[in-house]
């Protein structure tokens, strides 16, 4: 297999072949490989072997940070910054600062949901092997792909064509990088 | 199905009664009356809230929720049972003074050094409202209406079971259309005349959706311990399934942050316009031990929940789920408590305290009409299917994913 090989990519007809060889593949130990599919795929995710997504804990770090910054804000300006007495209120409260400090953490989680989601999924993504493949544009109509790369531990030329080819897939071929 | 055994919770539902009506002897018609409505409260919110959950299920023709649905359905079956124990606290008004609960029901109720309740200009402008006759007739048509309304949606979700016939799942939707609007408006309406108008000075527009809040976090974790209970007894083995809970659980951190915002929003508009028509109330809810149920409000019904249910771990492990749903209902029985017993004053005009012996008498009446109303849903529980079989969407609930 030549150094400039990507992978080995296998097509299916339905969403029910991929998802089982999804499993077979799984099964197998692979750690580096995806599916292409038009449509989203109930039960796909837990087929491949993939966990729950960590995005959220960055989220909640986002928030946390919100919070923290819209009490801290206002506590400065209001009551070192800039401080006038409103209405009788004192200089600084938590009560008033609520508000804003609960916006902030909405928009702070919001940042960090959509950037964590970015850099976890390596976005933006302008090139990829796959494109390589003569017949991908089938993956956004009406066929399903399996490709695992080369850079799999257990990637071997060999066993990973007949595994696929057990799993029931089709046209199997190399990708180049 | 075994059916459940529903002579023990009669038992504990009577034996409650009981116990809160021998607190009669001990603390007065005027403490026990006002606690027995802590209870009555707690568990109308949980059958309004079941009743809002199964109409929202409706209107969004929802998939994942119809096995929870079919449970909520049994839940509603309570409510001829809550008018029945909602009777005394109307026979009451009749009595004596008529302000053994509601000081506004006497007009020579001493309302300050100077005025009684008849003098009192606060009241004239809201007679209108806040008369007997009035009360009696809206509390009856509230009940009335909820009995009405969850009666059809049994009706038609039951002969769905029979005949698997889409018009059951049609009628459902248009009785949701006009359900939802009613069931806002009387819950609303509710929440003013059985706890607002206990201090009726006061006024707050969020009153309602607070109530609606607690509505739906008490429905939501009887809803949790229901299912778990089914699905520890095997019935629901195979059925409930991870993403059912991780749904129910995500509604469940919604109102959760649903009612601090509405909490805090009353109670910041109320300190930042600092008028004392309004800032009494609270006044009083800061005296004594009831300033330390305040805080244990914004840390215990809000905060620790929150971050607890922000985990996807917690919301899906049984054993977690459950302590947390046991939990809410206790800071809900607790926030219906602070809305209703600091009406209860000492002669000095401050609330009595919050641990006392009418704390005891709020719980035992939530006991007593917590174990009729369970009963009622245990009784009705193995007289239908245990999940709506032939409900359009049920193959959709059973492989619902995430």
């Amino acid at each position: 297999m030549p150094e400039s090989t990507y992978g080995l990519i296998a097509t299916f007809e339905t969403p029910g072949d991929l998802y089982h060889a999804a499993e077979l593949v799984r099964d197998a130990g692979y750690r580096r490989w995806d599916c292409i599919s038009p449509f989203p795929i109930h039960g796909l995710d837990k087929a491949m072997g993939i966990g729950r997504s960590r995005v959220p804990r960055i989220s909640l770090c986002g928030g946390i940070t919100g919070f923290c910054t819209g009490m801290s804000m206002i506590w400065f300006m209001d009551k070192f910054d800039y401080p006038i007495t409103v209405g009788g209120k004192p200089l600084f409260s938590p009560l008033f600062a609520f508000p804003v400090s609960y916006e902030l953490t909405i928009l702070f989680t919001a940042f960090a949901t959509i950037g964590g989601m970015f850099v976890l999924n390596g976005l933006p993504m302008h090139y990829h092997p796959v494109l390589n493949y003569e017949h991908i544009r089938r993956g956004t109509d009406d066929q399903f792909f399996l490709v695992i790369e080369k850079t799999d531990p257990r990637f071997n030329a060999a066993n990973t064509r007949a595994l696929l080819e057990k799993a029931g897939g089709k046209q199997i071929v190399e990708i180049e990088n | 199905m075994t059916p459940p055994s529903t002579s023990k919770a009669l038992g504990i539902g009577l034996a409650g009664i009981a116990v809160t009506a021998a607190g009669l002897l001990v603390s007065g018609a005027h403490v026990v009356a006002t606690a027995w409505l802590v209870g009555i409260g707690f568990w109308t919110a949980i059958a309004i809230g079941m009743l809002m959950l199964i109409l929202i299920h409706h209107i969004f023709d929802a998939s994942w929720s119809v096995v929870l649905r079919r449970q909520f359905e049994h839940g509603v079956a309570a409510f001829p049972w809550l008018l029945l124990l909602f009777l005394p606290l109307i026979a009451v008004s009749f009595l004596g003074a008529k302000d053994t609960i509601w000081p506004w029901m006497n007009p020579a109720h001493q309302v300050n050094a100077v005025h009684t309740v008849r003098t009192d200009i606060l009241y004239e402008k809201k007679s209108d409202f806040l008369n007997l006759p009035f009360f009696v007739i809206a509390s009856l048509g509230f009940f009335a209406l909820w009995i009405w309304i969850s009666s059809r949606l049994r009706k038609a979700s039951f002969s769905q079971d029979q005949d698997g016939d889409v018009k059951w799942t049609r009628m459902n939707g248009r009785t949701a259309g006009f359900g939802i609007p009613i069931v806002a408006l009387t819950l609303t309406f509710a929440a003013i005349y059985w706890y607002k108008s206990l201090e009726y000075h006061w006024f707050s527009t969020m009153y309602g959706v607070w109530y609606f809040s607690d509505c739906m976090r008490g429905a939501l974790s009887c809803g949790v311990l229901i299912q778990l209970w089914l699905y520890a007894r095997g019935d629901l083995k195979g059925i409930l399934k991870t993403d059912h809970l991780w749904a129910i659980g995500q509604l469940m951190l919604t109102f959760t942050v649903f009612w601090a915002y509405i909490s805090f929003s009353q109670y910041f508009l109320i300190w930042n316009a600092n008028v004392p028509e309004e800032t009494f109330w609270y006044n009083i809810r800061e005296y004594k031990d009831w300033w330390y149920v305040s805080l244990f409000l914004v840390f215990g019904n809000f905060l620790l929940p929150f971050l607890l249910l922000l985990s996807y771990r917690f919301k899906v492990t049984h054993r977690i789920i459950r302590r947390i749903a046991y939990f809410v209902l206790t800071v809900v029985f607790v926030d219906i408590t602070y809305n209703i017993l600091p009406a209860l004053k000492d002669p000095t005009g401050h609330p009595l305290p919050f641990f006392s012996l009418n704390l005891l008498w709020a719980a035992t009446s939530v006991i007593g009409i917590g174990g009729i109303s369970i009963w009622a849903y245990l009784r009705d529980l193995p007289t239908t299917k245990l999940i709506p079989i032939r409900d359009p969407r049920i193959g959709e609930c059973l492989n619902h994913d995430e």
